[in-house]
């Protein structure tokens, strides 16, 4: 099974070398070199503003919250660490952590009820983006498809909105152990067709 | 050891970590495992990657104001702005070449002192390393040299790319948690040196920051900075 965000001892792959020269970038940040800061940006932002574009709820608030996200990742790239994971999940953390943070103080999410009968089965195919990513990008959505558009809807909420099982309970008015049950079982589903 | 070798409750306890639905003492397990446990991040890693998928943002570029709003806030962030990125190796460069050529003129007077016998009985003092520091501003072609020997009080200044105008340049420093203090107008077309008052030299630190600042010929009238902050910079003791 692939791993998209290798490890950085991982070299063998396209994708370890790629992670091992992110991880490397993140080690001259924290020394404070901007060019290497600058060549971060470059190459990782397509990706994370994309991220920032599905949480927040306009344009101009995507682009503040990369803003964010890349003065923060500046800051403290001296706390990132290799043995935790990789650098490009170190970045999306960064990213997704700063635009539901100014998500959530622009929005009251936490009380905003979902319908969950009201869910309509996502037919859009997963955005895609390099070759490599194709082939899994379509067996992830292959698999989604095996699942309940509802239970694919919580676990999107979840992360594109920051809420946990105790707020996703509040929310659909369901109780706390219902809600984690559903979850789980989708999620070993997912992983399981993965 | 690979992710494969995870047992399944904790690839779950990733997913929902990854996903954002751990909270409470799950999550800080999550957190600590993530540290200590490489199988475990690696299938936190994975977990991301269809988290991100998901979430079906694809990728697109930002706006180039999303960079340049970056590179502005920089200076903020850091004390240290930032060019366009291919400019920037030679912007530090030359700093760094400026800045040694500072040390390096102050290490020749010192050599200088020394050498002439001296006419009163000193008190041999230990050679203090100098604080040298490299003062930038939102100008990539401005920089300012400043290297203060902290035993003799001199400060040297070697500019490079300044452009005043009709102004002057003038040198403050800014002593942590308190006022500028003015240093003194410093030629921008050569360096130059002066010997610190007495009563400044204490503040002349690496907590300080030092700061130039355009004012009207002669220097600020009142005492404080009149005009923009042009270049600032901290200083450190050259090792």
């Amino acid at each position: 099974m692939k791993q998209p965000f290798a490890s950085p001892r991982s070299t063998a792959t396209p994708d370890g070398d790629e992670q091992a020269a992110l991880s490397d970038a993140m080690r001259r940040i924290a020394a404070g070199d901007q060019r290497a800061f600058a060549e971060v940006f470059q190459r990782t932002s397509p990706k994370l503003f994309g991220l920032c574009l599905r949480i927040m709820p306009t344009r101009q608030e995507a682009e503040d919250a990369m803003q964010e996200a890349y003065l923060t990742i500046w800051r403290r790239a001296g706390s990132f660490d290799a043995a935790r994971g990789s650098a490009m999940a170190w970045l999306v953390t960064v990213a997704r952590n700063c635009a539901i943070d100014r998500l959530r103080a622009a929005k009251p999410v936490a009380n905003e009820p979902i319908d969950l009968a009201a869910t309509v089965p996502d037919a859009a195919p997963l955005a895609s983006d390099r070759l490599l990513d194709r082939e899994r990008r379509q067996r992830l959505s292959d698999c989604l498809d095996e699942l309940a558009p509802q239970d694919v809807r919580l676990i999107r909420t979840a992360f594109v909105e920051g809420s946990t099982y105790s707020e996703l309970a509040t929310r659909t008015t369901t109780p706390l152990g219902t809600v984690k049950s559903r979850i789980r079982r989708a999620l070993i589903r997912l992983r399981d067709c993965l | 050891m690979s992710a494969a070798d995870l047992p399944p409750d904790a690839d779950l306890l990733a997913a929902e970590l990854a996903f954002g639905l751990a909270e409470g003492d799950d999550r800080s397990a999550a957190e600590t495992r993530l540290a200590r446990d490489p199988a475990f991040a690696a299938a936190h890693d994975r977990w991301l990657a269809h988290a991100v998928s998901l979430a079906g943002g694809g990728e697109e570029a930002p706006s180039p104001a999303v960079w340049d709003g970056i590179r502005a806030r920089l200076a903020a962030n850091d004390a240290e702005p930032s060019a366009p990125p291919d400019a920037v190796l030679k912007r530090w460069r030359w700093a760094t070449l400026a800045a040694t050529l500072a040390a390096a003129i102050l290490a020749a007077v010192a050599v200088e002192r020394t050498a002439r016998p001296p006419r009163i009985v000193q008190v041999q003092r230990p050679v203090r390393p100098p604080l040298v520091a490299v003062l930038t501003g939102t100008d990539a072609r401005a920089v300012l040299a400043v290297s203060f020997d902290r035993t003799s009080g001199r400060l040297t200044a070697v500019p490079r790319g300044l452009a005043t105008g009709d102004r002057v340049a003038e040198l403050w420093v800014i002593p942590e948690g308190g006022k500028p203090q003015a240093v003194g107008v410093i030629p921008t077309d050569q360096p130059s040196w002066r010997l610190v008052p007495h009563g400044l030299r204490p503040d002349v630190s690496s907590t300080a920051l030092l700061a130039v600042s355009l004012e009207p010929v002669g220097g600020s009238p009142t005492g404080q900075p009149t005009g923009p902050v042009i270049l600032s910079g901290k200083g450190a003791l050259a090792s």
